[in-house]
C-alpha cells in the first residue's frame, strides 16, 4: 500500500483534479467520524482507569512482596528486630546486630544541649561537657557515675536521670530516607562496616516493597494453595453442571412444554433470588441454618439437636454454598435457554414428533443440538462469573467452617484486602488474582475447543 | 391406505375451524385439499398426522381408529411447508432420523437411506448439512425423510410454496412420480389450483371449514358445484355475467344479447335472476353467440394472450386467445360466446 508521502506526484494531481467539492452530507460525515472519536474519549478514560490500569498494576503487584508493612509507596532504611532476623539468619552477622541493636551513652554537645532544655542543672550539665566531651558509656549506669562525680552535681536522683535520659544514643527504629543516610548514621554511632555487611545491611534495613518472584515459590510451598484451587474447581463445576447449566436447562426445557401462562409463572418465581439484594437473600438462608433457626426447629422433634446447620459440617457448608449460589445462577441460564428455545422453529417439533420421537427424543436429538451456542456461552460466561465472586461465599460462610469453604478468589480477598490481623499482602493477593486470571483464560480456550466454536461460527457454505 | 374422516371437527378454543367434515381417501390416491388461507385445510392435514388433536369424530387409517394415536405412533410422513430439516444433522442423518428414533439397526438404516435417496436423486448429498443444499435439494431430503418408513399415508403442506417458478414445475412431476412409484395414499395441501389440478387424482375443494366439492380434476373444472369453485379453478379465471333467463334464454341486461340455453335449465329456470359463468377459452372472435364490449385490458402471456372485454354496465369478459388479434385497448369488439360451454349459477352461486 502506498503512504500518502510516497504517493507519486501525477496521482496526488488526477486525484485533486477528479475530487470536486464534495456535497454537504460527505463533510458532515468526515466530521462525524471523529465526532464518534470525541463521544467514545470518556468512556475510553474510564475503560483505562477502572479496568486497564487496574489489571496492568495486578500484574505488576504480583511481582512484588507489597504489604501493610512495605507500603505501596517507596520505603525507608531502619535497624529493628525485624531487619535484624534475617542480617542473623541470612548473612550469619551477629555481632554486627547485637552491636546496632545495642545502646549506646555518649556525652555531646547535642545531648547536653538537650539535657539544659529538659530542665538540668545548668551548672552541672556546663562540668559535665567540660570533663567528660565525647566520652562514650555501654550503660546508663556508667553516665550517672559521672554525673555523681561532678563537684556541681544535682542533689536529687531525679535531677541526675533529667541529664542522663539525654544522651541515650541507638540507631534502632529510626527511619532513614536514604541508605547514605544510614550508614552515616552507623559511621556515627561508632560502627565500621566492611563492603559485605554494607550490602547486607542496605537488604535488610530496607522497609518498602521490592520486585521478587518469592510470591509465586510461596504458593507452590503453601499447603493452602492446593486445598484452596480443589475447593475452586468443586465449587466452580459443581454449580455450574447442577445450576447454571444443568437445572437451567431442566428449567427452560420444561416451562418449554407448558402452557404459556404458567411457564411464565415458573420463570418469574426463579428470577426472584436474583432481583434479591445479596445481603438479605443471604440472611435468609442463615436464618434458615441457625442453630435457632428454621431447620433446627422443624428437625429438633424428629431427634437431630439443634445446631448452626450452615456451619456444622463441610459437607453442610459446601451444600448451602452451591444452593445459594446456584439458585441466584439458574436464572440467567433459564432465560437464555429459554429464548433459545423459542427461536426453534416450530416445524421443526412437529417434524419429530411425526418422525416418531417422544419428549425425550426430542430433547436429546432435537433442542439441545440446538442450544449448543448458548449453552457454550452460559458455561464460559458462568465459569467465568462462578471464578471470580465469592460475595455469596464471603457473606454466607465467610469460607468456613475452618476454610473448608475458601475459594481462590475468596483467599484472594482475605489475604489482600481484608487480613484478621491487618497485615494486608497487596504483593501475594495480586499474584493470586493473577493466578485466577491465567485459569479464568486456559478454562474459556478449553471450552472453546470442547465446542468447536470455529464450527459453530461458521457462515452457511450456501445461502 | 385409505383413509377416512368421519364426522371430523376441530376447534382452537371457541373457535370452530372445521364442523363434521366428512372425507374418504382411498387407497393409494393422492388427493388435493385445495382451498384459500383460512378455509382449514391445514387444520385438517395437521389432524390427521395427529400434531393437532381432534375435538369430535373419527379418523381412520384402513380399519384402524386413530382419532386418539398419538402423532409418534400414526405411521405418517410428512413434507412441511418449510421443510422443517434438522439443520444440525447431516442429509443422511436427517433421512435416517425415524428409523433411528425406532432403533434399527446402523447397517439397515444405512440400506434404506441409500434406497429412498436414489429414488428421489440424492445420493451424492448425504453427507451435506441441509445449510449447504438448495431448496429443491431440500425438498427432495424432506421427501425422502417422510418416505423412509413406509408411511401409511404422505401429507404434503403446500410442498412447493417455498421454491422458486421452475423448480415448482420440476418438483411437481417428480412428487407425482415418487406418489406412482411408491403406490403411497398422499394428501397435498394448495392454496394452488394448478398445482392441485397437475398433480393429484382428485381433488377435494374447501371453503370456511367444509369440503364444498371432491371429484377429478377434469370434472371438477367442467361440472362445477357452485361459482366458487368454477371461480377457484382456472388462469385466468371465469368471468361471471348476471342476467334473466327469459323465452329459454339467458338476457344480458346492458347490450340485450340473448344467449341461448339448454331446454331443460331454460323451461325449469323461466324469468329467473341468474348469472352465467364463461370461461376465457369459451369467448373467442369469429363464432358463437356475439356480444360487443371494449377491450380495457391486453396481458400477453407468450403463447397466449388475455383480453379484458368491458360490457357498457362494467361487467368483464375474459378472453384466451392463442393468435394475437390487432386490437388495441380501446377498441370497440364484438366476439362470441360459445353457449354450450356456459355455466349457470343462480343468485346464491349454486350451480343449476
Amino acid at each position: 500500500m502506498l503512504k500518502p508521502s510516497s504517493r507519486p506526484h501525477w496521482a496526488t494531481k488526477s486525484l485533486s483534479a477528479d475530487t470536486k467539492t464534495p456535497p454537504e452530507g460527505e463533510i458532515e460525515m468526515g466530521n462525524s467520524k471523529h465526532l464518534g472519536l470525541w463521544l467514545l474519549a470518556p468512556a475510553g478514560v474510564f475503560v483505562f482507569l477502572f479496568f486497564l490500569a487496574p489489571v496492568i498494576l495486578t500484574g505488576v503487584f504480583g511481582f512484588t512482596n507489597m504489604s501493610t508493612a512495605t507500603g505501596i509507596t517507596g520505603g525507608a532504611y531502619m535497624i529493628s528486630d525485624t531487619s535484624m532476623r534475617p542480617l542473623r539468619s541470612r548473612y550469619g552477622e551477629n555481632e554486627l546486630a547485637d552491636r546496632l541493636t545495642q545502646k549506646v551513652y555518649t556525652i555531646d554537645d547535642a545531648g547536653l544541649k538537650a539535657a539544659l532544655e529538659a530542665g538540668g542543672d545548668a551548672a552541672a550539665i556546663a562540668e559535665l561537657g567540660d570533663k567528660f566531651l565525647d566520652q562514650s558509656f555501654d550503660r546508663r549506669r556508667g553516665v550517672e557515675t559521672a554525673i555523681k562525680s561532678l563537684s556541681a552535681r544535682p542533689s536529687t536522683t531525679r535531677g541526675i536521670k533529667i541529664i542522663s535520659a539525654q544522651f541515650e544514643r541507638s540507631v534502632v527504629n529510626v527511619r532513614f530516607d536514604s541508605k547514605e543516610d544510614l550508614l552515616v548514621a552507623i559511621s556515627d554511632f561508632g560502627i565500621a562496616l566492611n563492603e559485605g555487611q554494607t550490602e547486607a545491611l542496605g537488604q535488610v534495613a530496607y522497609t518498602g516493597w521490592t520486585f521478587t518472584t518469592q510470591n509465586f515459590k510461596t504458593m507452590i510451598e503453601l499447603p493452602d494453595t492446593s486445598k484452596t484451587l480443589i475447593n475452586t474447581l468443586f465449587y466452580v463445576f459443581t454449580t455450574l453442571i447442577l445450576f447454571n447449566t444443568g437445572f437451567a436447562l431442566v428449567l427452560s426445557i420444561t416451562t418449554h412444554y407448558m402452557p404459556a401462562g404458567p411457564a411464565g409463572f415458573f420463570r418469574s418465581i426463579w428470577l426472584l433470588p436474583r432481583v434479591t439484594p445479596p445481603v438479605l437473600y443471604v440472611l435468609m438462608w442463615k436464618w434458615l441454618a441457625w442453630d435457632t433457626g428454621f431447620l433446627s426447629v422443624v428437625l429438633e422433634p424428629m431427634g437431630f439437636a439443634p445446631r448452626n446447620w450452615m456451619l456444622d459440617s463441610p459437607a453442610n457448608a459446601w451444600t448451602f454454598i452451591i444452593l445459594i449460589n446456584g439458585i441466584v445462577g439458574a436464572s440467567m441460564g433459564m432465560l437464555i435457554f429459554s429464548s433459545a428455545i423459542k427461536a426453534i422453529p416450530q416445524s421443526l417439533f412437529h417434524a419429530s414428533e411425526v418422525d416418531g420421537a417422544n419428549r425425550g427424543q426430542q430433547v436429546w436429538h432435537i433442542i439441545l443440538p440446538q442450544l449448543r451456542w448458548p449453552i457454550l456461552f452460559i458455561t464460559i460466561y458462568q465459569t467465568l462469573s462462578l471464578l471470580t465472586s465469592f460475595e455469596y461465599i464471603l457473606l454466607a460462610t465467610d469460607g468456613g467452617p475452618g476454610g473448608a469453604t475458601e475459594v481462590w478468589a475468596l483467599s484472594t480477598y482475605l489475604k489482600a484486602l481484608s487480613n484478621y490481623g491487618g497485615a494486608l499482602q497487596y504483593g501475594y493477593g495480586a499474584a493470586l488474582s493473577l493466578v485466577l486470571v491465567i485459569i479464568g483464560i486456559s478454562v474459556s480456550l478449553i471450552y472453546l475447543k470442547l465446542f468447536d466454536f470455529k464450527n459453530l461460527t461458521a457462515p452457511p457454505k450456501i445461502e | 391406505m385409505r383413509i377416512l374422516l368421519d364426522k371430523f371437527t376441530k376447534s382452537f378454543g371457541s373457535l370452530t375451524i372445521i364442523d363434521e367434515m366428512d372425507l374418504e381417501i382411498h387407497d393409494g390416491e393422492m388427493i388435493a385439499l385445495l382451498g384459500g388461507s383460512g378455509c382449514g385445510k391445514s387444520t385438517t392435514l395437521f389432524s390427521i398426522c395427529g400434531i393437532h388433536k381432534v375435538n369430535g369424530g373419527r379418523i381412520l387409517f384402513g380399519d384402524r381408529d386413530v382419532t386418539n394415536v398419538t402423532s409418534q405412533e400414526r405411521n405418517v410422513g410428512v413434507v412441511f411447508q418449510s421443510f422443517a430439516l434438522y439443520p444440525h444433522m447431516t442429509v443422511e442423518q436427517n433421512i435416517g432420523f425415524p428409523l433411528k428414533l425406532r432403533k434399527e439397526t446402523k447397517p439397515e438404516i444405512k440400506r434404506k437411506v441409500d434406497e429412498i435417496a436414489a429414488m428421489v436423486h440424492i445420493e451424492e448429498l448425504l453427507q451435506r448439512r441441509p445449510g449447504e443444499l438448495s431448496g429443491g435439494q431440500q425438498q427432495r431430503v424432506a421427501l425422502a425423510r417422510a418416505l423412509i418408513r413406509r408411511p401409511d399415508v404422505l401429507l404434503l403442506d403446500e410442498p412447493l410454496a417455498n421454491l422458486d417458478a421452475t423448480l415448482r414445475l420440476e418438483m411437481r412431476s417428480e412428487i407425482r412420480r415418487i406418489q406412482q412409484e411408491t403406490g403411497i395414499t398422499a394428501v397435498l395441501v394448495t392454496h394452488d389450483q394448478v398445482e392441485a389440478m397437475s398433480m393429484c387424482d382428485r381433488i377435494a375443494i374447501m371453503d370456511k371449514g367444509q369440503i364444498v366439492q371432491i371429484t377429478e380434476p377434469r370434472d371438477m373444472y367442467d361440472n362445477p358445484v357452485s361459482d366458487f369453485v368454477a371461480g377457484f379453478l382456472g388462469s385466468p379465471p371465469i368471468a361471471f355475467v348476471k342476467g334473466r333467463i327469459s323465452g329459454g334464454k339467458f338476457v344480458e341486461p346492458s347490450t340485450a344479447t340473448k344467449i341461448p340455453l339448454g331446454a331443460k335449465i331454460a323451461k325449469a329456470n323461466d324469468g329467473r335472476e341468474v348469472k352465467i359463468g364463461i370461461r376465457p377459452e369459451y369467448f373467442q372472435p369469429g363464432s358463437g353467440t356475439m356480444i360487443s364490449g371494449k377491450i380495457s385490458f391486453i396481458e400477453s402471456q407468450g403463447r397466449e394472450t388475455l383480453y379484458n372485454v368491458t360490457l357498457p354496465d362494467g361487467t368483464i369478459l375474459r378472453s384466451i386467445q392463442s393468435r394475437r388479434s390487432p386490437s388495441k385497448i380501446g377498441d370497440e369488439v364484438e366476439w362470441g360466446i360459445n353457449a354450450d360451454q356456459i355455466l349457470v349459477f343462480d343468485q346464491d352461486g349454486v350451480r343449476i
